[in-house]
């Protein structure tokens, strides 16, 4: 086991505070068992590092101080998001980092909103690229469905609804101590949580209509103000 | 016809902005009404996910930017044009940030579509989608998943059709312009 090992984890979520997304769920609970491990390893939000050039600069800093990139990621319109986007351009565009990114690895978690996890296919497929074209080593991606119903609570507190994606989880944490790649009997890796798809859009689609009676914008629900 | 071409260049030097101007050029020779976009010089922020568009201002993004024009055009037009380098197989930086802030145009409800749930229409009708993709050099693999990208965009924004193109940077005018006109 290497316990010199940097490991750094990338949220990808663009929500204003990224402690409430799914992505930091689902890669803090990686970075927790790397903790028990002795493992070092720093948590970064990717939108919040990319305000201004003084941030940028600290934030392919990091970039090139870490052993181990583990980015987690939400889908926005079937691939990554904008700003995930802007960092991987950024990082390969920046010299300093390819030179030496030969023993850099690359893990990555995408989640999307729809039940089915296998959406993430080519957001995972661009990371692989992303990483074939820098130079890291790439250890593979999960796919995560439901990514609506896995934020606020940390993973080992959503029970059993959430068995098969901590399975997941630990064994990609078991992947980056080993420094190896997900398995090619494992892939595409894809994981959903215990919830009937059925339910979920259910569930889904009236928490939108309370939320939108909250706001008082009920029956402008279906508005269609460009035409 | 009203089209949209959203020009994903990175910024003004780069190659991707002659292809803009023939395909604009193209185009108004077919009568077509351009609405040529440098997205790079457009002011448009991230999207933040805060969801309002779906379920504070139904329809109408909160951010007060060109995103708001953007989204009015996108869905006036009867084709758009995703004009893009190919970036490890996917979309420019400066293409994404537009297309994210689309998400006003579909509704928030889930609904069953070719065997996947995604989001339901908002609108009746959804203009047809044409990615162009530019490499440096073909990659078969990098060309794949930019196909596979365009055609998943087509799913979630109701259009009824789509295509895709890829061009090499260093391709000769002509036969850029020929395979142009062919689309």
């Amino acid at each position: 086991m290497d316990k010199t090992k940097d490991v750094l984890l990338l949220i990808g979520s663009p929500k204003g505070n990224c402690l409430d997304s799914t992505s930091y769920v689902l890669g803090k609970h990686v970075i927790n068992n790397l903790r028990a491990e002795n493992i070092n390893s720093e948590v970064i939000s990717i939108p919040s590092h990319l305000k201004s050039d003084s941030q940028i600069k600290k934030f392919l800093n990091k970039i090139e101080r870490a052993d181990t990139l583990l980015l987690s990621s939400p889908l926005y319109v079937d691939t990554l998001p904008a700003p995930v986007t802007q960092a991987l351009e950024l990082i390969k565009e920046s010299s300093k980092i390819i030179t030496n990114s030969k023993n850099k690895e690359l893990m990555v978690i995408v989640n999307c909103g729809f039940p089915e996890s296998s959406q993430n296919r080519v957001a995972i497929q661009i990371c692989e690229q992303f990483a074939l074209e820098t130079g890291m080593a790439w250890l593979g991606g999960l796919a995560v469905g439901m990514g609506g119903s896995l934020s606020g609570k940390v993973i080992p507190e959503q029970g059993g609804k959430a068995k098969e994606v901590k399975e997941a989880l630990d064994f990609l944490t078991v992947k980056i101590i080993q420094s190896e790649k997900i398995p090619e009997d494992k892939l595409p890796y894809e994981v959903e949580p215990n919830i009937p798809g059925w339910l979920y859009t259910f569930i889904g689609n009236l928490s939108w209509r309370v939320q939108a009676l909250k706001n008082g914008c009920y029956k402008l629900l279906n508005n269609k103000p460009f035409v | 016809m009203k089209t949209l071409l959203l020009n994903g260049a990175k910024n003004g030097k780069s190659n991707v902005n002659n292809f803009a101007k023939m395909i604009e050029e193209e185009l108004e020779n077919r009568n077509y009404e351009v609405n040529n976009i440098s997205l790079h010089k457009a002011e448009i922020n991230n999207c933040t996910s805060c969801f309002e568009c779906w379920v504070g201002t139904p329809g109408v993004c909160v951010i007060d930017d060109y995103a708001q024009e953007l989204a009015r055009l996108f869905i006036n037009s009867n084709l758009v044009i995703f004009l893009t380098p190919i970036v490890f197989g996917g979309y420019s930086y400066q293409l994404k940030k537009a297309l994210d802030r689309m998400i006003p145009l579909v509704s928030p409800f889930f609904k069953k579509f070719e065997g996947e749930i995604h989001h339901k229409k908002r609108y009746k009708e959804s203009p047809a989608i044409l990615g162009i993709g530019i490499m440096n050099k073909f990659n078969e693999k990098k060309a794949q998943i930019f196909e596979t990208l365009v055609k998943r965009n087509c799913i979630n924004f109701h259009s009824t059709e789509q295509r895709s193109r890829i061009f090499m940077i260093d391709q000769d005018k002509n036969s850029i312009r020929k395979k142009i006109k062919n689309i």
